[in-house]
């Protein structure tokens, strides 16, 4: 469903500053209790990460080079994988604008991620076992998915609803930056940025209207959120 | 509540400032608790060495803290090296501990890691109250980045001995010879903020960055150019540039680089001319560049020769760059260690206390280490996991993981002005656990006479109580009347540290005008390929228990739970080798298995395999998995004693087994392929 109102979260990974560390998968599988699935299913292609970082080596020895790429989530806001979900599990959420994986909808047709240009989405073919006490460090805020179920990077809702409580308790405005997904956060080099790009001055925004910007199959007509800065190049200029 | 958010549980989360110990660094961590459980690892925004960012290893502590196969009890072995442990009560571990720190002093060693820092102070104050001899630091992650090679080639330029620390966020332009700095090296936060700055920091002006080295690092992958020179050439390569500078500059040549033979340094680094003069034209040009000298460089026999070629590059551009934040010399070199192997060897140790190291793992296997320990009356193991070292010990006395823990870390390097970072509990500790440095000072005590008086703290609390009293007055961003005030900043906060950058700069002046003879990479034997290692995620192994440090894709591989030994596609064709096939790898010093991954960034006379995997022991997620290339190192040094890990060449057998790797970039496997 397209979209109809304005608030729209976003994310800009700069690749230049990208240094492709993967401390970004690592956080957001802290954060948004992913579990890990072992050495077989994750050769398999059956790894849980949100997010990875796509790696394609690029020229010949030796001015070969890695070219990479963090993925997520673009949360489109047309999105391919919600007008196939036959049980509207996958949705766009009015409030935040985003898309979002209902957890007890979903029956696991996959459908949406058959439609997904981006491999974005996730599938729990098991009921992956976290060995006690390990499951100590759960976090509340996040739903532990069980077998059956897609899912996939949420843009952290759950530090937006807590971020814009917080606000609302202190009756204010979120503030630009208040807000950090646990990608951004870890971020070593600083690539990725969230905001809110309905807001032209937001930290977001303004890189998201760099020259250097560009989005993961924009021809589909997706209308991805996620924007990326074309890193290397120039020196000096 | 009026309406319930919909995605928040109720109830409020409490977060502890303290300090990261999964590496020396140093980093300020904030942990996000709930209900008393360590939830989450962040990084503390207002710490000068992270600013609030943080790495895979650093996220994942709390799977240290929570992990299933932690030492939950103090226990001794039934008959060392059995596997069979007996519980025993802290009441005895403490007479134990105790007893044998009234043996002969001479015969009793101390052997630590980088962190942290209060304990390593405490055992110092310790073994000179006894006449023992001062505690052997030690580490996988300082032996590859050569760290006493750095110190001494500081000392010797600058007079000052320590860990220099390279402002890269304010360079336009950084030559990185062999420095993984985005991954491990010294301070791979600090330096990540600063490539970050690098490229994107000035407005208009993106830094340019060049490495050398024979293997593609994370750090060469995003690098402008990437130079794979010959290994153990990289002291040619920075003296014939040196000279190169000069010369465009129309300055004297600096005696350092007086002997440059332009055409034997293309001979020896396999360089072209031209791109020595491109190099150092770029260098000549950039208005405030950089060299760093990185372990792969100077882990060869002339490494420090090397250091100091690169230094001397800075010099030349008289660069305002380095900077030296603490004095700290008390990283040991692998010579120091062989000398406490020699005496363990001789009989000389009757007892040996272990924390924060695994030697068994770390060291060269050639080094005979865990034979040595067999000669050794006593070893006590501090390990809070069941590690190489701590199955062959006598006693192990599990102390707190970094999460449960009170102490301070200093920042060597990675911050711009002087810094302490403070360590604090988070949590209530999960087990029957102790403070190694409470367990020292009751058994001091309980010894009396001079060790107890030297041992004077009532607990650790007040001995890091007592060493941080001097940070009251000396200038930090916070103060306090007395020391329970200043202790109460000092866990909020996270540490002390300078409100404003405080450099002490160094001059490099001193290596320009000594001779620098640098001398050629050794050859290459037939048949035989260079050997390069590198430490990954996983550190200095021990995060190898961390599952997901586990199912992070390496960076440039995208590899998970596995090692793998890194060819160059060409050679592979020529070997008849493919994508998972298993090799036997064999140095004179021993020999090991691994899964071949075909990798176009890597010299075709070089093979690389990853540190960090290949525990024999650690627990369920670290067991039999890849290869430790400790087994193949020679103990072969180079002037300050570090390992020559860089010259070692290895041979290559194909073994006709297959053994797919668990890759991100493809999918293959068949079940009960990737077990055992």
């Amino acid at each position: 469903m397209a979209e109809q109102e304005a608030k729209k979260w976003g994310l800009v990974i700069d690749l230049d500053r990208c240094s492709g560390c993967q401390a970004c998968v690592t956080a957001c599988s802290m954060e948004n209790n992913i579990p890990f699935t072992g050495e077989d299913e994750v050769a398999y292609g059956r790894g849980m990460h949100w997010i990875r970082v796509q790696r394609y080596w690029t020229g010949a020895y030796p001015d070969v080079k890695p070219d990479r790429t963090p993925a997520m989530c673009q949360q489109c806001g047309n999105a391919p994988c919600e007008p196939v979900c036959p049980v509207f599990a996958s949705v766009h959420s009015e409030e935040e604008q985003i898309n979002l994986q209902v957890y007890n909808r979903c029956i696991g047709t996959r459908y949406c991620a058959n439609n997904c240009p981006y491999i974005a989405r996730n599938f729990n073919w098991f009921d992956y076992e976290i060995p006690a006490p390990m499951n100590y460090y759960l976090n509340p805020d996040v739903t532990v998915r069980r077998r059956g179920v897609m899912e996939k990077c949420t843009f952290c809702v759950q530090r937006i609803k807590h971020g814009e409580d917080v606000a609302a308790a202190q009756g204010r405005a979120l503030e630009d930056g208040e807000v950090m997904t646990a990608c951004q956060q870890a971020c070593p080099t600083d690539a990725i940025v969230f905001g809110d790009l309905s807001d032209p001055n937001s930290r977001a925004s303004q890189l998201a209207r760099s020259e250097r910007g560009y989005h993961l199959l924009e021809e589909l007509g997706t209308l991805p959120r996620v924007t990326y800065l074309k890193g290397g190049g120039y020196y000096g200029g | 509540y009026a309406s319930m958010p919909e995605y928040n549980q109720t109830g409020f989360s409490t977060y502890y400032a303290t300090t990261c110990r999964e590496c020396a660094a140093g980093c300020g961590l904030i942990l996000r608790t709930f209900e008393g459980r360590a939830i989450k690892a962040e990084g503390n925004p207002n710490h000068p060495v992270n600013r609030g960012k943080l790495c895979q290893r650093g996220l994942t502590s709390v799977q240290g803290l929570y992990n299933p196969d932690r030492i939950r009890e103090p226990r001794k072995a039934a008959g060392r090296g059995s596997g069979n442990f007996i519980d025993i009560a802290w009441d005895e571990a403490l007479n134990t501990v105790s007893n044998l720190l009234g043996g002969d002093p001479k015969s009793v060693a101390f052997l630590m890691g980088y962190q942290p820092d209060h304990l390593y102070d405490l055992v110092k104050e310790i073994t000179d109250a006894m006449g023992a001899p001062a505690p052997v630091r030690y580490g996988a992650l300082g032996m590859f980045e050569a760290r006493a090679t750095l110190i001494e080639a500081m000392r010797q330029i600058t007079g000052q001995a320590g860990l220099p620390f390279f402002d890269l966020g304010n360079a336009d332009l950084v030559f990185s010879f062999g420095a993984n700095f985005l991954e491990t090296w010294l301070s791979p936060l600090a330096y990540s903020r600063g490539y970050g700055n690098l490229r994107q920091g000035t407005p208009g002006k993106r830094g340019y960055l060049v490495s050398f080295e024979a293997r593609q690092s994370v750090t060469s992958s995003v690098a402008d150019e990437w130079i794979p020179l010959i290994p153990g050439s990289e002291g040619v390569v920075a003296a014939a540039i040196g000279r190169l500078i000069a010369e465009i500059n129309g300055q004297a040549i600096p005696t350092a680089f007086a002997t440059v033979d332009l055409a034997q340094a293309v001979e020896q680094s396999g360089v072209s001319e031209e791109k020595l003069h491109h190099l150092a034209y770029l260098f000549a040009r950039a208005e405030k560049p950089l060299a760093l000298p990185g372990g792969a460089a100077l882990s060869h026999t002339t490494g420090l020769m090397t250091a100091r070629a690169i230094l001397a590059l800075n010099a030349i551009k008289e660069s305002s760059l380095i900077r030296l934040a603490a004095a700290d010399d008390s990283a040991a070199s692998l010579q120091d260690v062989q000398a406490l192997v020699n005496r363990m060897n001789q009989g000389e140790i009757h007892t040996l206390f272990i924390h924060s190291l695994n030697p068994v793992f770390e060291l060269p296997a050639a080094l005979g280490f865990s034979d040595a320990l067999k000669k050794v009356k006593a070893i006590v193991s501090f390990a809070a996991f069941p590690d190489e070292t701590s199955v062959l010990s006598d006693w192990t006395l599990p102390d707190h993981t970094g999460l449960e823990s009170f102490g301070y870390q200093r920042v060597l390097t990675g911050s711009d002005r002087p810094a302490l970072s403070a360590l604090q509990p988070v949590v209530v500790p999960l087990y029957n656990t102790r403070a190694t440095a409470d367990v020292l000072l009751e058994a001091a005590r309980m010894r009396g006479g001079a060790l107890a008086a030297a041992a004077a703290y009532q607990d650790e609390v007040d001995f890091i109580q007592q060493k941080i009293r001097p940070y009251i007055g000396a200038g930090g961003f916070y103060t306090a009347p007395e020391i329970l005030t200043f202790w109460s900043s000092w866990l909020q906060y996270g540490g002390w540290w300078k409100a404003q950058p405080e450099p002490i700069q160094v001059d490099l002046k001193r290596a320009l005008e000594e001779s620098l003879p640098v001398a050629a990479p050794v050859s290459i034997g037939r048949d035989k390929f260079r050997f390069h290692t590198y430490p990954t995620q996983m550190g200095d192994g021990s995060g190898a228990n961390r599952p997901w440090l586990q199912e992070t894709p390496d960076p440039m591989t995208t590899v998970m739970w596995n090692s793998w030994i890194e060819i160059h596609p060409e050679t592979a064709a020529k070997l008849g080798l493919r994508d998972d096939d298993v090799v036997k790898v064999s140095s004179s010093a021993g020999e090991l298995e691994a899964s071949v991954y075909l990798y176009p960034a890597i010299r075709p006379d070089t093979v690389a395999i990853p540190f960090g995997q290949g525990h024999t022991a650690l627990g369920r997620f670290a067991e039999a998995r890849g290869a430790n290339p400790a087994a193949l190192f020679e103990v072969q040094m180079n002037e300050v004693g570090d390992l020559a890990y860089g010259d070692l060449q290895v041979s290559i057998t194909p073994t006709g087994k297959r053994r797919p790797l668990a890759r991100y970039e493809s999918r293959e496997g068949v079940y009960g392929d990737h077990a055992g």
